[in-house]
């Protein structure tokens, strides 16, 4: 559960002060499937990086779970992010020189995990992204569909509640979109909460919840049943 | 994160920037091996010294005349008369009970000829002692006579490479040379000496009664006293009985200086002790170098993997991690740029000892370890800085690779 209390941040440009976001008043429920979209500069990567404390308000509060996450101190986040987030990005944010097994193992790796529990996990992994032949692949040997779902593969290794996706299917094209989207839906399906932002109406129409973003505001917010 | 995957980790992040990596590699082995180089050289020449005075007998004291010693306060107003030392003076020498054996020495150079060869040379005066003072051996015939000092007879026993030049293949012994006009007749030869003795090279010498070379060069005086004490013990009391007896045969005056072998070498010892320490100081200058160059590929390297730190922290690396990545990555490099330094320098030693055999190089035990501390110290602190700046990174912004 994701509660956002007049959420305000905002950014120097040079002399400028842009507000990016402007006392959001939002809840996300766990096992949500909800698609942020809006025009660039509206605010939703904001949004995002700021619900996977990857970023912090400069005032109001975020709840996660009833936990009040503006006081926590950064290796606190850490430990949540870890534990609670799945990221995925729109460059899909592969290590180039691992494999796509390396990759999928490297929150495990940084977590202290077995090597033994860490090979049975990435291989399920990588089996239920349809990639297990493609394990030992360094990502430039990969397609992009590929590749993002080695990143989906990574997301959700460490059984994570919240999937934030920030335009997954931007560098690809329809048909690895289509994929990678049905990859993401099933996790969703199968219960971890999902946020897609996306400027794609086909991409965005597909999710239960719609929330359009304008000048770092909700200008609409719209759940379907 | 466990041990095994921090290392592989690093080990994957050096082998995915080759270039950076063995460039580093390089630096670090440069300055690990020239530690070495160099503290071996240093210490191959301390060996060397030492065996120079060693070759020179272990109970050794000479006398020189005149006081070299200074002294603290005043100026002497009236600089004292240096008064000689003669060889009734080394006979009284030679009475004390600590003392072993006295050779005194002359020294002086003159043309040496035979059968119309001629050669300039060192001509050495001195007693039957001398053989066993400086531990001589013959090639063939025999040394000096024993007998009255004060009295010298006309022979001579020659270097070796005296001999070579003058004769040749031809059999020396019992011939007559001419030294300074006079005839000399060919006793012995000396063995090669090897590089025997600081200063003086009895390959290419005469050695000939010591009364006969006074009377050659028209001196009475000695150049030094060669004496032997009576064993390691004896040394200091054979000190003190050389300057009691030379002060009351000289009127009180304490006109000689004693130098004991003990106290030169001590004295090379130390100079030479820190002539390593110095240069192998130097040497470990170029491994701050490197540590310096470390330090600016690695800011480098955190600027490129600006994007790998973001998803490091986005997947939930907290800052004390990504600290211990870049500096594990470090030592790393510093661990296996030591390795290939150490393999290069002992593999440089190891050719040099082979094309000096005379010259006894040796890498001192401390300096593989200081070397190898040196480089990974350095490279630890002068990566801790970019370490910290990627540590610090904002997530948002790395992932963007600003």
């Amino acid at each position: 559960m994701i509660r956002f209390s007049k959420v305000s941040r905002q950014f120097e440009v040079g002399e400028e002060r842009v507000l990016a976001l402007r006392e959001i008043d939002m809840e996300i429920h766990d096992g949500e499937y909800a698609a942020i979209m809006g025009p660039s500069g509206s605010g939703k990567s904001t949004m995002l990086n700021i619900l996977g404390l990857l970023d912090r308000a400069d005032s109001g509060q975020y709840h996660l779970d009833d936990q009040d996450t503006t006081t926590l101190s950064e290796t606190k986040r850490a430990a949540l992010r870890r534990r609670q987030f799945g990221f995925v990005f729109q460059s899909f944010h592969l290590v180039p020189r691992m494999t796509a097994a390396q990759n999928v193992e490297l929150p495990l790796n940084l977590d202290g995990v077995s090597p033994r529990e860490r090979r049975d996990r990435v291989g399920a992994a990588l089996d239920s992204m349809g990639l297990a032949d493609r394990a030992n692949h360094k990502p430039s040997q990969l397609s992009g569909g590929q590749r993002q779902r080695v990143a989906i593969a990574r997301a959700t290794i460490m059984k994570p509640s919240v999937l934030l996706a920030d335009e997954p299917t931007g560098n690809l094209d329809s048909k690895s979109s289509k994929e990678v989207i049905q990859a993401l839906e099933t996790l969703n399906l199968a219960g971890i909460t999902l946020v897609v932002i996306t400027h794609d109406p086909s991409i965005g129409d597909r999710a239960n919840r719609k929330i359009v973003m304008q000048d770092g505001k909700i200008d609409q917010d719209i759940t379907l049943n | 994160m466990r041990l095994s995957d921090l290392f592989k980790f690093s080990l994957g992040a050096l082998g995915g920037a080759r270039t950076r990596t063995w460039l580093m590699l390089l630096a670090m082995s440069i300055g690990v091996s020239s530690v070495l180089l160099l503290t071996a050289v240093g210490e191959g020449t301390r060996h060397y010294v030492n065996n120079q005075f060693m070759d020179l007998g272990s109970h050794l004291l000479i006398v020189m005349p005149g006081k070299l010693e200074t002294t603290g306060g005043q100026p002497p107003i009236l600089s004292a008369t240096e008064v000689d030392i003669t060889i009734d003076d080394a006979i009284a020498i030679s009475r004390s009970p600590s003392i072993r054996r006295v050779a005194p020495m002359v020294l002086g150079s003159a043309p040496a000829s035979w059968n119309q060869r001629e050669r300039t040379v060192n001509v050495i005066g001195s007693t039957a002692d001398l053989y066993d003072v400086r531990k001589l051996t013959m090639a063939s015939g025999r040394f000096l006579p024993t007998g009255d000092p004060t009295r010298g007879a006309p022979v001579a026993v020659i270097g070796d490479t005296l001999k070579a030049e003058l004769f040749g293949n031809t059999a020396a012994l019992g011939e007559r040379i001419r030294i300074d006009g006079q005839k000399f007749q060919i006793i012995g030869v000396l063995e090669d000496a090897g590089g025997a003795g600081v200063g003086m090279d009895l390959r290419d010498a005469a050695v000939i009664p010591v009364a006969t070379a006074q009377n050659l060069f028209d001196s009475p005086s000695l150049f030094r006293v060669m004496v032997e004490a009576d064993g390691h013990s004896a040394i200091s009391r054979a000190e003190r009985a050389i300057i009691d007896i030379m002060r009351m045969r000289h009127n009180g005056e304490e006109d000689v200086t004693v130098i004991t072998q003990n106290a030169m070498l001590a004295t090379f010892d130390n100079i030479l002790g820190s002539l390593t320490l110095a240069v192998g100081g130097i040497a470990a200058i170029s491994l701050a170098v490197a540590g310096v160059l470390i330090m600016n590929v690695m800011l480098v390297a955190v600027a490129q993997r600006k994007t790998e730190i973001g998803l490091l922290k986005a997947i939930g690396s907290p800052g004390r991690q990504i600290l211990q990545l870049f500096l594990a990555e470090a030592s790393m490099l510093a661990l296996l740029g030591a390795l290939v330094g150490l393999i290069i320098g002992f593999a440089g030693v190891y050719g040099l000892a082979k094309a000096l055999p005379d010259f006894p190089i040796g890498i001192p035990y401390w300096a593989p370890l200081a070397a190898a501390g040196t480089s990974l110290g350095t490279s630890v602190i002068f990566c801790f800085l970019p370490a910290r700046r990627a540590a610090k990174l904002d997530p948002v912004l790395a992932l963007a690779g600003h």
